[in-house]
């Protein structure tokens, strides 16, 4: 503390970044915890519709984590651990759910297998519907799968092959290696893949909006309370719910499996080739993951093709004017780009800060700091946006339809994104770097400028770009935020959708996603390539 | 040397971490322009006395001074102290040049200036030409050197080293270690160097800190260090020692009569007094003990017969370990001897006499 004080630069940074947390991200918070009064939570169990959406949410959660992390290890083990052809192809077509609307693929899979879809009705005859608990359980098993992949993928790749071969060599082999060594090593990954997918399975808002039907959770029958009754009450009630397994389930991930899992990846690189998978563990992988990047495909097959057809379901012809439906919105469309690129661009560096401060300075309080930073990762975006309505929308901090409370939801929503990265990153980087720096006369502040911050580009990039998309992705987050006049792309595109203009909302999704390509590739062009995405 | 004034001053410092007391209580006083080392095991506190220092730790008690300036609160980018770190700490994403100039820059040095000290330093250390690669494209002991000049080029009053040559290879660690004190000798820098290499230790300094849990046990030159070690573990820790533990029997000035065993062991000691039936611990190195084949001639003082255990040979001598058997029921006492320049007499086997010279063995008073 006395070393902080000589330092007044260094002070103001901390305090200024507990300020910004404390009102951006708790407060919010606060204000939906204490909304309402205690007999509106009381009056929770007798609200038949209330447990109706509590239990579809649990049942909802357990179904689509489990699929999810089970298509999530296969094809984790896939790429890290088996010679299966085309593994790498699958790899990229799996990482694609990552970088689109999380409300896309239920988008899609209505325009696919609803009651006009594509293979349903056109391709079968059937006048099966897709609306319901299955489609989003399908919806959000495809949406999640790849964040559950992408950590296993790490954890099997972190055990070195070596262990494997030593089992071979003691006699062990096929399903007894794969039962004995493969998976004890892998268990703590799949359990915090699991808890990690099960997160984002709860603070689901995009898949169940659009395809859940009456099938209500908490996160849409929240925003039901406010877009139908306008009841802001009953809102905060559900979120405050929905806050408290999203809560436990971030502590568990965080602090019981978040910690051994680290422990398990060690930097040892694993020279040792992997033995050829036998064929009857290679080809059913290879159908499986075939099967599953077909339904990725899908998606995007789906959503051009419903761009660019005149009326689907009847009349297949191809057409162009959807795309006046575009233009018509270009202000949401440029009013996202602009949102996200402002967020991304200060979140990216408001949390690399942070994680240099938390991880290089002593300073009373660093531990709540390093908490607050990542809680964002376990508040759902529909509470995060129901709490931003109630904190900013109000006087002293009235900010009602501007950009700015959309901005600053965005900002502080993704804080961990970029924190988490920068500490992973710092820990590889020697403490005694910043030391001889502040030995040859550097200060705090200065030393971070010269020879963190540089050290500390590539997850600065990759911090601004997972910020990006999810900022331009998130419905859920600024669907209680938009008005008139600072509406953004995805809240016109689910209007859209919800009134019918499938072929409007289809183009519309389409032209977001390759804007925010084109943004991502010049992003890409000015920074390098040399970018990690998504290290979850 | 002793003549020079004080000029890096520890008094009482102490210093925790948690419920570990990294340092207790030391006070050192190390004279302007000389090479001071701090030595110790791991763990024993001489990198926290060093980066207390640095000022990267803050003392929890006592107090640091440079001359007559108490310093525990200039913050460290202040202290121009400048210190090379174990790891080197080059910055990755800067050449060499830039690496050097960077703490000149923040001194406010620019333009030609700023290059021909630079290149200097540069020069000075044979790195002229390497100013534009980075850090990874130059040897490990370049990079050293590069460490170095980036904390000469300050010219700094005091140069703090955190083990510095512990990366290189046994070849040119000999090497660096002795163009580094010539720099030193030349600079007429006061040096604080941080080691748990007894051996770099006795051969570059001017005075050794030796260092065990926290506390400094004994402050000295090497010289003083190596042959008059005041405790079991400064003998223990710095060289090889063979401790003969015992009870006084007979004692005249300067010359005394230890029962080891059963056995009598004959010290000569100017300046050590000691009195019949006083328990006391003698050390004697292993080349000081002489090994022979037959019983020696006349005086038989402090020989002692045993059986050559088992060896091993380093080249330039060869090191035994021979039992010497003690009372009956006790076991074996096994003494390490060295023999220089083995050429001629071979390896020995068997049986052997060991005469330890009276006046080789060193009482341990602190004990």
């Amino acid at each position: 503390m006395k070393k902080l004080l000589r330092e007044p630069l260094l002070l103001a940074a901390i305090a200024a970044i507990f300020i910004a947390l404390g009102l951006f991200v708790i407060y919010p918070v606060l204000r939906v915890l204490l909304y309402p009064s205690l007999r509106d939570f009381l009056g929770l169990p007798t609200n038949e519709r209330y447990v109706t959406a509590t239990l579809h949410t649990f049942v909802i959660v357990v179904l689509s984590t489990t699929t999810a992390t089970v298509v999530g290890f296969l094809f984790a083990y896939t790429f890290a651990r088996t010679t299966v052809p085309c593994k790498t192809l699958f790899r990229s077509i799996a990482i694609l759910p990552l970088f689109s609307p999380p409300f896309m693929i239920a988008f899609s899979y209505i325009l696919i297998f609803g009651r006009n879809g594509l293979v349903t009705y056109t391709l079968l005859g059937t006048r099966y519907n897709i609306i319901g608990w299955h489609g989003l359980w399908l919806s959000q098993t495809i949406a999640f799968f790849p964040i559950a992949a992408l950590v296993m993928e790490g954890v099997l790749q972190s055990i070195a092959p070596s262990l494997e071969y030593a089992a071979r060599n003691l006699g062990a082999s096929g399903w007894r290696l794969f039962r004995t060594v493969t998976l004890p090593l892998a268990r703590p990954g799949v359990a915090g893949a699991a808890l990690l997918v099960a997160i984002y399975v709860l603070a689901d808002f995009g898949n169940p909006v659009m395809i859940a039907g009456h099938y209500t959770v908490l996160p849409t029958e929240a925003w039901a309370r406010i877009s139908g009754w306008g009841d802001v009450t009953g809102a905060a009630v559900l979120s405050s719910v929905l806050l408290v397994p999203a809560f436990g389930l971030f502590l568990a991930q965080r602090y019981w499996v978040g910690r051994r899992q680290y422990l398990t990846i060690t930097g040892k690189v694993a020279l040792l080739t992997l033995p050829p998978t036998p064929w009857y563990l290679k080809w059913p992988l290879f159908a499986f993951c075939t099967v599953v990047s077909a339904l990725i495909l899908l998606v995007y097959l789906g959503l051009l093709a419903g761009a660019f057809c005149r009326g689907w379901g009847f009349d297949y012809t191809p057409t162009l004017r959807h795309w006046q439906d575009v233009l018509a919105n270009t202000r949401s469309l440029i009013h996202s780009l602009v949102f996200a690129g402002v967020a991304a661009t200060v979140s990216s560096l408001l949390s690399i800060l942070a994680s240099y401060l938390v991880s290089r300075k002593a300073f009373p309080g660093r531990w709540v700091l390093d908490f607050v930073a990542i809680l964002p990762a376990a508040i759902p975006g529909v509470v995060f946006g129901i709490g931003y309505s109630l904190a900013f929308n109000v006087p002293p901090f009235d900010l009602y339809g501007t950009a700015t409370i959309i901005i600053l939801s965005m900002i502080f929503w993704n804080i961990p994104m970029g924190y988490q990265t920068g500490i992973g990153r710092l820990k590889q980087i020697a403490p005694s770097l910043g030391e001889a720096a502040s030995n040859l006369g550097a200060g705090s502040l200065k030393t971070f400028w010269d020879i963190e911050l540089p050290l500390l580009k590539s997850s600065l990039v990759s911090a601004f770009v997972v910020s990006f998309i999810r900022a331009v992705t998130t419905l859920s987050v600024i669907v209680f935020l938009v008005t008139n006049r600072n509406v953004v792309a995805t809240f016109t595109i689910l209007n859209l959708a919800n009134d019918g203009y499938r072929g409007a909302a289809a183009a519309l999704t389409t032209a977001l996603l390759a804007l925010s390509c084109i943004v991502l590739a010049i992003s890409r062009l000015l920074f390098g390539r040399n970018v990690e995405l998504f290290r979850i | 040397m002793t003549d020079a004034p004080v000029h890096i001053a520890i008094r009482r410092l102490t210093k925790r971490f948690g419920s570990v007391t990294a340092v207790r209580d030391i006070s050192l006083e190390i004279t302007r322009g000389s090479f001071t080392t701090l030595l110790g095991p791991s763990g024993c506190g001489k990198t926290t006395i060093l980066r207390t220092l640095a000022g990267f730790y803050e003392a929890d008690e006592g107090d640091i001074f440079f001359g007559e300036r108490r310093m525990n609160d200039v913050p460290s980018h202040r202290r121009h102290a400048a210190m090379v770190f174990q790891d080197y700490a080059l910055f990755p994403h800067m050449t060499v040049f830039e690496n050097v100039a960077y703490g000149l820059k923040i001194g406010g040095l620019r333009g030609e200036a700023l290059r021909r000290k630079v290149e200097r330093v540069l020069g000075d250390l044979g790195l002229a030409g390497l100013g534009d690669r980075t850090p990874g494209m130059i040897s490990g002991g370049q990079q050293q050197r590069v460490a170095l000049a980036r904390a000469l080029v300050m010219e700094p009053e005091i140069l703090l080293l955190d083990e510095p040559l512990s990366n290189l290879d046994a070849k040119l660690r000999v090497t660096v270690r002795a163009e580094l004190r010539q720099i030193q000798r030349r600079v007429g820098i006061t040096t604080v160097y941080v080691t748990h290499d007894q051996e770099e230790a006795l051969a570059i300094s001017d005075r050794i800190a030796v260092m065990h849990q926290g506390e400094v046990v004994q402050y000295g030159t090497p010289w003083e260090i190596y042959y008059t070690p005041e405790s079991v573990f400064v003998a223990d820790f710095v060289g090889t020692a063979n401790f003969i533990r015992g009870r006084v029997r007979e004692a005249s000035p300067h010359r005394f009569t230890l029962e080891f065993g059963g056995r009598m062991i004959t010290v000569e000691l100017p300046g050590r007094d000691l009195h019949p039936g006083e328990e006391a611990v003698l050390n004697i190195r292993p080349e000081a003990i002489q090994v022979t084949t037959n019983l020696p001639d006349e005086p038989r003082v402090n020989v002692l017969e045993g059986v050559v255990r088992t060896h091993t040979f380093v080249g330039q001598w060869v090191r035994y370990w021979v039992d010497v058997p003690l009372r009956p029921e006790a076991a074996p006492y096994e003494f390490i001897v060295d023999v220089p320049d083995p050429r001629e007499r071979g390896i020995l086997e068997g049986r052997v006499f060991l005469r330890l010279d009276p006046r080789k063995i060193h009482h341990l008073q602190g004990a």
